[in-house]
């Protein structure tokens, strides 16, 4: 990656490494996200995607490597930078005693929009998610579906220009995750660089132009969005990698064994 | 674009979402209902036997079952208060902190302008306007129970001894803190609530063995057993508690991992 190309990241990660007791964890990821791009992450069950985004977000420092959030270093990162960022990592911002509509207004505060902004963004964004049926009812008595399209809302009311969303689609219905779509290939218009995980490679392929397959805590190849059999391609790379490390492995035992 | 708050307003953005929270949970208020109805029907309770002479509970007052009027009738409720509204303000902070763990919540707060320390110190704002709201509505309840008692004309005199009650209400409200502490590096409610009993029952041993007047969060329950053996400057030392873990807790909040 040139210098020039990094300085158009909206969100980079370099060397990554974070390991977890018992082997799991990151073993040295490089990843960009450019602006105006949708890049998507696939993997298996454990593979390391939550964590990674863990790991870009600051919810968990690395061992080594760095994350620049739109240029900044992560460990410098002040309130600017962290304005421009919206993230659905696991639990959505949704507190079961507030409703739709007092989520939506807590997150726009906590992403640091002026108290007068508030309800603008707040009903742009239940008219974005379709939200307008809940805007009034208490979240704990959405369904998990509906609660997923208030934490979205949460997360991208304020227009952020780096986006990182795990598993965005989970519990949505099928009306909920074309909203989603348009949502993210707005915002990618916008200039914004959106980060995804998810399992679902159909959808994938329709709003990501770049998807890379994260392994055992490693990034191991890409796959062509406008491939022809995504699922194949996947399990080639997955496959292929699991056999080299098992090579790999017994190489090692028979070398120390000798 | 929209417009952004200056960064000094970004803690009060943490404290108004805090406060959103805390009114529409429902918590604290029925905290509150549980700690006055709590007090009052276990003071008239008290009361009810001293009257009716029963030996056990006179035993248990000690000297404090010979005073009458206001002097006893908030000797009793302090008593009552220093144990038990230290176990409501623990359990109130246990969820507070804790909540966003147990309910996953905690993962949406990173990566906001509003820094974690900020809302950490924002939940621990709001506590203390709760707990100066207990303690009002306490005394209030209290001065009612007097009167309707007659105390207002057969002890008038006796009337200043409810100033203790607001006082002891917030000192007990403040030792209760490192609960907060607790319950984020736990990442649970029931680590604050562990160490909630634990400072109750070191502060009721202390007290009731009349030693402690210095140790922090022994002084308020020995000052409502024993208000002479604990000198005023003692009491002093008591908000040294909340700034010791207050602090500690918005370190923890800043230096926060999704690890466990």
């Amino acid at each position: 990656m040139t210098p020039r190309e990094s300085a158009a990241l909206r969100l980079e990660g370099r060397g990554l490494v974070r390991r977890f007791r018992g082997g799991a964890g990151l073993r040295g990821i490089d990843l960009g996200v450019a602006s105006g791009e949708i890049h998507a992450i696939v993997g298996l069950n454990g593979a390391g995607k939550t964590t990674l985004m863990r790991v870009l977000l600051g919810m968990l420092r690395p061992d080594t490597g760095e994350v620049r959030v739109d240029g900044v270093d992560l460990r410098s990162a002040d309130a600017a930078t962290w304005a421009r960022v919206g993230q659905l990592v696991e639990q959505p911002l949704a507190y079961g005693e507030l409703t739709g509509r007092g989520n939506l207004e807590i997150a726009a505060r906590l992403h640091g929009i002026e108290r007068g902004c508030v309800n603008r963004l707040v009903d742009h964004a239940i008219e974005e998610f379709d939200l307008g049926r809940y805007a009034r009812v208490r979240t704990s008595r959405l369904s998990l579906g509906n609660r997923q399209r208030v934490g979205l809302a949460a997360a991208l009311l304020h227009e952020p220009m780096v986006i990182v969303l795990d598993e965005p689609t989970n519990a949505l219905d099928p009306a909920g995750v074309i909203l989603l779509r348009e949502s993210l290939l707005r915002r990618a218009a916008a200039g914004a660089g959106i980060l995804v995980s998810s399992h679902h490679l159909d959808e994938v392929a329709r709003v990501a132009d770049r998807i890379t397959v994260i392994n055992d805590g490693r990034a191991i190849g890409s796959l062509d969005p406008d491939g022809v059999d995504l699922e194949r391609a996947f399990f080639d790379l997955v496959l292929s990698d699991d056999a080299a490390r098992d090579d790999a492995a017994r190489d090692d035992a028979t070398r120390s064994a000798a | 674009m929209s417009a952004r708050v200056a960064p000094r307003g970004l803690l009060r953005a943490a404290i108004t979402v805090e406060a959103r929270k805390a009114r529409s949970s429902h918590v604290l208020l029925w905290t509150t209902v549980l700690v006055v109805a709590g007090v009052g029907a276990l003071t008239l309770g008290i009361l009810a036997a001293v009257a009716s002479g029963e030996e056990q509970v006179i035993a248990k007052l000690g000297p404090l079952a010979g005073v009458g009027g206001w002097a006893g009738l908030v000797g009793i409720v302090v008593q009552i208060t220093a144990a038990g509204g230290l176990g409501a303000f623990g359990v109130a902070l246990s969820w507070m902190f804790g909540r966003e763990f147990a309910d996953g919540t905690v993962a949406a707060l990173f990566a906001m302008p509003v820094p974690r320390a900020a809302i950490a110190i924002g939940k621990l704002i709001v506590y203390a306007i709760w707990a100066v709201g207990v303690a009002v509505l306490l005394t209030g309840v209290v001065t009612g129970v007097g009167l309707m008692l007659g105390y207002g004309v057969t002890d008038a005199a006796g009337f200043g001894e409810l100033a203790r009650l607001p006082l002891l209400v917030v000192l007990t409200a403040l030792i209760a803190v490192p609960a907060a502490w607790a319950a984020t590096l736990g990442r649970g409610l029931l680590p604050g609530i562990a160490t909630t009993i634990g400072i109750i029952v070191v502060a009721q041993v202390l007290a009731i063995a009349d030693v402690g007047a210095w140790v922090p969060i022994v002084a308020p329950a020995l000052w409502a057993i024993a208000p002479d053996s604990v000198p005023a400057a003692a009491l002093l030392t008591v908000p040294s508690v909340p700034l010791v873990f207050g602090a500690l807790c918005a370190l923890a909040w800043s230096r926060l991992q999704l690890d466990r």
